[in-house]
């Protein structure tokens, strides 16, 4: 399997080529265009009572398909719903990531992702619901942000706040705890909320530079209401 | 070249922010980790157990973090790994024990508080469900019978020696013997008995005696004076044990403190119980108890009273004398509600029940009566 990213910017798309046989597990829509080499499996990763849970809780699109080159090698072309950017990553086997529901792109088949429950402060305050997604294993990770992707480095014991709205994944050897942003820090965060997660190193923390729900309030207005 | 299968993840000033996979194994003295390189021969550090701080860390606290520093600066050790955490923690000295089970019990700290947490969520709903589809009274039940008889012995333990620390008690003498007597009399007659009953008299002129989950009894020498028999007081003897027996009490705590403590009951988090009831500020020794639990106490004490061949005559004139509402004889109505004909129904059971040949007591009530200073002129 290799991949590529392809017109970088804000509107990326990524090209996976696939090797006789081999499969990627993608979000359910993200699929543009394949080979025609290429089978689409709607499969339901975790079982039937595994995929519900995702639906119920994580947001109803969050179905995998299975993209098979199961007549020959073959190429697929993915890309996100929203506009932002995507990035590969190579996980090693012992890396272990967290990522919010929608930030999840396309993942190699060797790359194991199961559904995680939160505890119930980051769930009811993170924004990112009850549900996250646990990636481990060795192979190609693909994620997408809305907005610009932007990487935060933590050493040992490094703090560094972030506003819950604009996270997409980060290392499980991070920690953090759900914090409500003093006075101070509600005008500069744009949460409206109001809380923020305190991440503590060491390990990466990978954030969007858009905040999908602001964006949607002020999308909003421009909405005519009809009578 | 064997293909390298790191098993944890160091940091250091040299590595990516995300961390060095490395190969760790644990030696007599210390650890070796080996990193991947891309020559073929890998490079790799030792470090000595004496020079490690353990804690833990990560998203759920459940991995292991190794802190030193070596030659190459500071490093931090990042193990999740169950088989490398377990030879690490067999083959650590003695000095990192302690730290080891600090971390461990962190662990088990979080996942304790997350399943408490998100089982209290599922319960409260499934409470909800329960409590539309048979009723509250059910769930009371459900989660009394759930609460094993140390909890209640914790519980009822706890208050009976805040209580007792105040009072005057009767330690010896005839009264003392007597009451030990009756109790004897009763208990013996109990089968399966999981309960063990501990009687207290206390010097006070308070007309009562009441019962704590888990078995403790106390009876005021005011309750003592104004009976007229050793029958009489075992009558409320047999009353109060029923009390205990039948978990009233428990039930008692369980409507008052509501759906949050039959939740975490029927969860199995019988220890917040007795936080909770302290914290609710729930007072154990004004439980007032209800009208049907007054109702099967007396049934069941009647019975008990019978089995143990004590003429229960005396206890149905006693309760009859203490529901008459005069004053100093208000308290046992105010922890033992009156129902109307309650002497009239202890005097029909009594009379379906087959003839029954008392055996005394061994003690001479008056006596006992004068030995608390009761004078002989107000006994009725
Ligand atoms: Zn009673």
């Amino acid at each position: 399997m290799k991949s590529e990213i392809l017109y970088p910017g804000a509107f990326p798309m990524v090209r996976v080529e696939l090797a006789a046989g081999e499969h990627i597990k993608a979000e359910s829509g993200a699929m543009v265009a394949s080979s025609p080499t290429v089978d689409i499996e709607s499969k339901m990763e975790g079982g039937f009572l595994g995929a519900l849970s995702r639906k119920l809780l994580t947001g109803e699109k969050f179905f995998f398909q299975t993209l098979r080159a199961s007549r020959g090698p073959g190429e697929v072309l993915l890309a996100p719903t929203v506009p932002g950017e995507i990035v590969i990553m190579e996980l090693d086997g012992v890396n272990e990531y967290l990522v919010q529901k929608d930030g999840f792109l396309a993942g190699a088949e060797s790359v194991s992702i199961e559904s995680k429950m939160q505890s119930l402060s980051r769930g009811l305050m993170g924004g990112e619901g009850f549900f996250i997604l646990r990636i481990s294993g060795k192979g190609t990770l693909i994620l997408n942000s809305f907005g610009a992707i932007h990487k935060i480095e933590l050493k040992p014991d490094q703090e560094y706040i972030v506003d819950n709205s604009h996270l997409v994944a980060w290392s499980a050897t991070t920690s953090y705890n759900i914090e409500k942003a003093a006075s101070g820090w509600v005008a500069s965060f744009t949460s409206g909320e109001g809380f923020v997660c305190r991440f503590r190193g060491p390990g990466v923390v990978y954030i969007q530079s858009r905040n999908p729900g602001s964006f949607g309030n002020w999308i909003r207005q421009f909405i005519p209401v009809s009578e | 070249m064997t293909e390298f299968h790191p098993n944890a993840l160091c940091f250091g000033h040299e590595f990516p922010a995300s961390g060095a996979p490395c190969l760790v194994h644990v030696e007599d003295h210390g650890l070796t980790i080996a990193f991947a390189h891309d020559t073929a021969e890998s490079r790799s550090e030792a470090v000595s157990f004496s020079d490690l701080t353990v804690s833990a860390g990560g998203q759920d606290h459940d991995q292991l973090v190794l802190k030193w520093t070596g030659p190459q600066g500071e490093r931090t050790l990042y193990l999740k790994n169950p088989d490398v955490i377990r030879t690490f923690r067999q083959a650590a000295p003695d000095h990192l024990t302690a730290p080891l089970e600090r971390a461990a019990e962190r662990v088990r700290q979080v996942r304790h508080r997350r399943r408490m947490v998100w089982s209290a969520v599922g319960g409260i709903v499934l409470a909800f469900v329960l409590g539309l589809w048979f009723g509250a009274d059910l769930l009371v039940e459900l989660a009394v019978a759930r609460i094993p008889v140390e909890w209640e012995q914790k519980l009822g333990e706890s208050a009976y020696k805040d209580f007792l620390a105040q009072q005057d008690i009767v330690k010896e003498g005839i009264a003392r013997s007597a009451v030990e007597e009756i109790t004897h009399r009763l208990t013996a007659q109990i089968p399966n008995n999981p309960y063990k009953f501990e009687v207290t008299v206390v010097k006070s002129d308070v007309v009562n005696a009441f019962a704590l989950p888990g078995g403790y009894i106390v009876v005021f020498t005011g309750l003592m004076k104004k009976a007229d028999s050793g029958e009489e007081v075992a009558g409320v003897m047999g009353h109060e044990l029923n009390h205990v027996l039948q978990r009233h009490g428990l039930e008692r705590i369980v409507k008052q403190l509501g759906l949050v403590a039959v939740v975490s009951i029927v969860l199995g988090d019988q220890q917040g119980l007795v936080g909770l009831a302290k914290q609710l500020g729930v007072e154990l020794l004004t439980l007032k108890f209800g009208r049907e639990q007054e109702t099967e106490a007396d049934l069941t004490g009647l019975q008990l009273l019978y089995r143990a061949k004590i003429d229960p005559s005396g206890m149905i004139s006693f309760f009859q004398r203490l529901s008459e509402k005069d004053e100093g004889r208000m308290e046992w109505l105010s922890t033992h509600p009156m129902s109307q004909g309650r002497a009239d129904r202890l005097k029909a059971e009594l009379a379906a029940m087959p003839k029954l040949s008392p055996a005394p007591f061994t003690f001479e009530w008056a006596k006992v009566r004068e030995s608390l200073g009761a004078s002989l002129l107000t006994g009725k």
